[in-house]
């Protein structure tokens, strides 16, 4: 393939910034602009990592002390629930599952992009995932990690929380296996455990990098036990690629059961809007969808900060773009495909509750979720749109903004209206908004010092995918281009 | 690729082959298997014979809109691992205008028959009547095939332009391709999700379940690979691709298969569980019927068979790397395929209307009849278009990438 | 033979290509106790070394087909005979609701398994190894490409050896002591 991106690679190979390429029929654009080689990406991806910690830049200290400050509210205010119990909420009869629920599927929803770049698209060859995967990996972690939270908060009482695992006790009690609930508590944590692996399984050969590069002793210490003592052996990579591609074939089906699970938890009920057989893939697409945008949330303005924008180019950006119409759209489907139903089973309970969604007490709720899930995703049709940093940020924040609605629109809307008329009630949070906003704290936190200290970039993989990477490459062309490298490696042919 | 590999020269079927035969021995299965089917669908057997009928179509039509589905989102994708094989699906997609002439007897003889909403009458019908009435249903599959015909068609023609297009031609030809695919991967969506609604889901009229487009998206494509395989197999027996096809494009076609196994598991089980979960009596209905009168070992078997024995079978890197086993397992998913078809379609017969009783498996011979005939009439059509033109898209600007494929 | 305080000898390559094509070479000269480096996994230098496929899969296979099972056991035996108690109208063995947790542990089982089966296979952690040493392999992270050829290989002779690297390409080779 290296001739067919040779013909269409920029004339000036340093062109920097957000360039498009035309008409890609023939090529493909380059995975890494501006002619940099495989030193140059080191010490692009590593810069940040290594300046002194007493150097930190203070925008960055302010961030990370305003989402770290965010983040110590919130265990203040997980505090307050132990203390207090979940009647700091509103959730009432019949509304019984609140933000609790929602803030967990929004959460685990978000973490299924960065399992999906890693596995899904690796699998399908897709070369452009190296320069996202490591920090969308991260942003699967963290995410679980609030959603985790939020699920083993809402329990009540959250010191009974190891009822939910198969211990043995005197009592020769065992979880109730058949229960969508008990699925959750192990697809989560199983999600947890294989996500971190898989991401620290990618980042060993980066801490080599670090750790060799290292230029104080406790840099070297702590990346090198990071490191493992990995030393780049071929021997090594034959059997470390052989356990990523088994992780990455795991994982794929992996990512597709959690969020089903999640979906099980509502669709296995009788509840109307909630019990529907299309909501496993729905639920799949929706978390694809919401985890897309959370990536271009984060990647715009860190690819900006840290002064990557020849390894995340537009090319990434357009086809994270590109994900977010198509699932959107699924998504789109689903809501059509429900309300469809709804209307075609004759089914009366069916009926109201749709009409209801739509047009009862919690419409803006639903109009909000439709117009920022299915409407504005459409704009990426215009490839201009689609291409723009500003844009496409723009778009991202209302994505998460419409997902989260979703979740509340599937949760509190089907809730609030019972058989049982008497029953009715309108759900009000209460002190719920710092839950939500602690969650984000907690995120961010994590976040900002993963980019800190860990290399943002899977550093082996991008130089993997690099055209010089192919032994048997034979330099840029007739451009001529090639810096003492490429000719060499156009020599020994 | 440094070593730019030849474009293939072996790409028209040659005369005299079985596969210039094809439109010939199609043509008499299906005059032969479809025309019997028709003939006892005149006196005592309409019923039945008409069930038949319905199940080889949607059977057939499977693997043509599977097919259908796959060009477009392989030109939205922009994959060019594919290429090589890419205007065989096209081929298998242009088939798809015919089967308006296929679906005539369902809308005409078996209307009444087949779908008991055209005639009965009860609460929860009349609520469904905005749907499931007459002109809307036969408006709704003329707007089908109309869809249809027009994206196979177009992707058809303007793949074949590209064979004898200029260089500058050619962009806009490929442009007009990756234009087309994108918006029409939403018609195709609906239309193929509607057409399983309306006739196959509305024969067991009080039964609904949304993921059933998706199940039927999930066969088709699972049945197109493995039509596909097949397919480029023949193809290489008779002399055309022998080397442009190579072991790595069967390999990944044998992945698709394999991972459109899981995904077919994936559906079926979710849409069973969340119905055997909630235990819903008007949503149970439909695997009550399936539950009696020996369709119940058919139940039972396919989650097995259909799943468990092809998803151990295709795991192997060796297996789908080796022409003889990955034809056996194309040949066992095209048959599991059918059984899964036969499983929607005939538990519905006799167990509506008067003198409805319990469903009761029993396979008769307008079923192989009508099936043959199916098949041979789509295989018919199949080898007019393929012998008509080029078997691959030689000029597609993403051959050479698809030639010197590789999987590592 | 070799000075006892040799462990063997490491040769530096600038591209990809260049230690493709040594590799070659010393593999056809037949050495069996050496290996190269590399800051990404070179497409194609297993070929060119000679290294077999991993053996990985099979530990994953054998691991998860024991977790899968011991799961459903474990599902069957807790829900049916441990406490047996009806929930939700659920049959005791359940079969359709134990599919989620079977699927999981089944996941869990075999990732844990490539994840430990990679580091127990490739000798890892391992603190300490003779390259480390040197100051030019810290850029075998980086951008350099590397063969180290132990003088435990029964071929090994310093000078023919260290010949046979400059002639292939290397750009420095120097000794390294264990």
């Amino acid at each position: 393939m290296a001739t067919a991106t040779a013909q269409t690679l920029p004339n000036d190979i340093n062109t920097r910034g957000d360039v498009v390429l035309e008409d890609p029929i023939a090529g493909r654009e380059p995975l890494v602009r501006g002619g940099h080689d495989f030193h140059a990406v080191t010490e692009m991806v590593c810069k940040f990592n290594e300046v002194e910690v007493k150097k930190t830049p203070k925008s960055f200290l302010a961030g990370l002390s305003l989402a770290g400050a965010v983040a110590t509210m919130f265990f203040g205010y997980v505090g307050y629930l132990f203390w207090e119990g979940p009647g700091i909420w509103g959730n009432n009869n019949p509304v019984g599952w609140a933000w609790d629920i929602v803030n967990f599927v929004f959460w685990v929803g978000i973490g299924h992009a960065g399992t999906l770049i890693s596995a899904i698209l690796y699998l399908f060859r897709q070369k452009w995932r190296t320069s996202i995967n490591r920090y969308a990996e991260a942003m699967t972690i963290f995410a679980v990690i609030c959603a985790s939270m939020c699920v083993a908060l809402h329990t009540g009482r959250i010191w009974m929380d190891y009822y939910l695992f198969p211990l043995p006790n005197q009592m020769g009690l065992w979880p109730n296996f058949r229960s969508p609930l008990e699925w959750d508590v192990f697809a989560v944590n199983t999600y947890f455990a294989v996500s971190l692996l898989f991401w620290f399984t990618g980042l060993v050969p980066d801490f080599a990098t670090l750790r060799d590069r290292a230029t104080n002793k406790w840099r070297q210490r702590i990346y090198g036990f990071l490191a493992l003592g990995w030393r780049g052996s071929m021997r090594h990579w034959v059997t470390y690629e052989k356990a990523y591609q088994i992780l990455a074939a795991f994982s794929a089906p992996l990512v597709l059961s959690v969020h089903t699970i999640v979906s099980f938890d509502f669709a296995v009920s009788q509840l109307p809007g909630w019990h529907t057989t299309i909501f496993p893939p729905y639920f799949v697409a929706g978390a694809i969808f919401s985890g897309f945008a959370m990536v271009n949330t984060l990647m715009l303005p860190a690819r900006h900060f840290l002064g990557l924008k020849d390894l995340v180019t537009v090319r990434h950006l357009e086809n994270i773009n590109k994900v977010i119409l198509l699932t959107g759209t699924l998504v789109g489907y689903a809501y059509g495909m429900e309300f469809f139903v709804a209307a075609y089973s004759g089914n009366e309970y069916e009926g109201f509750t749709f009409i209801n969604r739509s047009f009862g007490p919690y419409w803006w709720a639903y109009w909000i979720m439709l117009s920022c899930n299915v409407v504005t995703p459409q704009l990426f049709w215009f490839k201009k749109i689609r291409t723009s940093v500003g844009w496409s940020f723009v778009l991202s924040i209302f994505v998460n903004i419409g997902m989260w609605f979703e979740r509340f629109v599937i949760t509190v809307t089907s809730l609030h209206r019972d058989f049982l008329v008497s029953s009715w009630d309108y759900f009000v949070p209460v002190t719920e908004v710092f839950f939500l906003l602690g969650t984000f704290g907690l995120f961010f936190t994590l976040f900002l010092l993963f980019v800190r200290f860990f290399p943002v970039i899977a550093m082996s993989e991008v130089k993997g995918v690099m055209p010089e990477a192919n032994p048997h490459w034979e330099g840029y062309g007739d451009h001529g281009h090639g810096h003492a490298a490429h000719a060499a490696a156009a020599e020994v042919h | 690729m440094s070593h730019a590999i030849e474009k293939p020269k072996d790409i028209t079927i040659p005369a005299g082959s079985l596969w210039a035969k094809l439109p010939m021995l199609g043509g008499g299965a299906a005059v032969i298997g479809l025309g019997a089917t028709l003939a006892a669908s005149f006196g005592e057997g309409r019923a039945r014979a008409m069930f038949s009928y319905l199940f080889a179509f949607e059977a057939v039509l499977a693997v043509a809109l599977g097919a259908l589905g796959w060009v477009l989102i392989d030109h939205t994708v922009r994959a060019s691992w594919s290429t090589v094989i890419k205007r065989i699906a096209e081929t298998v997609a242009v088939t798809l205008p015919v089967f308006v002439l296929l679906w005539v007897p369902i809308g005409t003889i078996g209307f009444h028959d087949l779908y008991p909403w055209t005639h009965e009458a009860d609460a929860v019908l009349d609520r469904k009547r905005w749907f499931l009435s007459n002109g809307f249903f036969f408006g709704r599959a003329a707007l089908y095939f109309v869809i249809w015909s027009f994206l196979s068609w177009t992707l058809y023609r303007t793949s074949v332009k590209q064979d004898t297009a200029s260089e500058g031609e050619l962009k806009g030809l490929t442009h007009r391709l990756w234009r087309l695919s994108a918006p029409g991967i939403i018609l195709y969506a609906l239309s193929q999700s509607f057409q399983a609604i309306d006739w196959l889901m509305s024969l067991q009229p009080h039964w609904y379940s949304t993921m059933f487009g998706v199940y039927y998206f999930a066969a088709s494509i699972l049945a197109f690979y493995a039509f596909m395989v097949l397919a480029s197999m023949g193809l290489q027996r008779a002399g055309v691709m022998k080397t442009a096809i190579t072991t790595e494009h069967f390999h990944d076609m044998g992945k698709f298969l394999y991972g459109y196994t899981v995904f077919w598991a994936y559906i079926a089980f979710s849409q069973f569980m969340l119905i055997w979960y909630a235990n819903l009596p008007e949503e149970t209905v439909f695997y009550m019927v399936r539950n009696t009168g020996g369709w119940h070992y058919v139940s039972y078997a396919l989650p097995v068979l259909h799943f468990f024995v092809p998803f151990f079978f295709f795991l192997s890197r060796h297996v789908k790397r080796n022409r003889v086993a990955l034809a056996c397992g194309a040949v066992w998913t095209l048959v599991m395929h059918c059984v899964d078809l036969y499983w929607l379609v005939l538990p519905n017969y006799g167990t509506h209307g008067e003198g409805a009783h319990e469903a009761v498996l029993s396979v008769g011979w307008t079923d192989v009849a009508a099936l043959v005939g199916m098949a041979g009439a789509f295989l018919a059509v199949f080898g007019y278009f393929l012998t008509k033109n080029k078997v691959v898209g030689i000029n597609d600007p993403r051959l050479p990438e698809s030639l010197a494929h590789e999987n590592y | 033979m070799t000075a006892k305080s040799l462990w063997g000898v490491l040769a530096q390559y600038e591209t990809p290509a260049a230690v493709f094509h040594a590799c070659e070479k010393v593999r056809d000269e037949g050495y069996q106790q050496w290996d190269s480096c590399a800051p990404f996994p070179v497409h194609g230098l297993e070929k060119a070394m000679g290294v077999k496929p991993s053996k990985l899969p099979w530990a994953v296979l054998i691991v998860g087909v024991l977790g899968s099972s011991l799961m459903l056991f474990f599902q069957t035996w807790a829900m049916g005979n441990a406490y047996p108690f009806v929930v939700g109208g659920k049959p005791l063995f359940s079969l359709p609701a134990f599919v989620p947790i079977w699927y999981e542990i089944t996941v869990l089982s075999s990732c844990v398994t490539a994840f430990l089966a990679n580091w127990i296979m490739n000798g890892l952690p391992q603190p300490y190894h003779p390259a480390f040493a040197s100051k030019a392999f810290e850029r075998v992270t980086d951008d350099k490409f590397f063969i180290m050829i132990e003088a435990t290989d029964p071929k090994f002779d310093l000078e023919k050896t260290t010949a046979l690297l400059k002639s292939s390409g290397a750009t420095m080779v120097e000794e390294l002591e264990p």
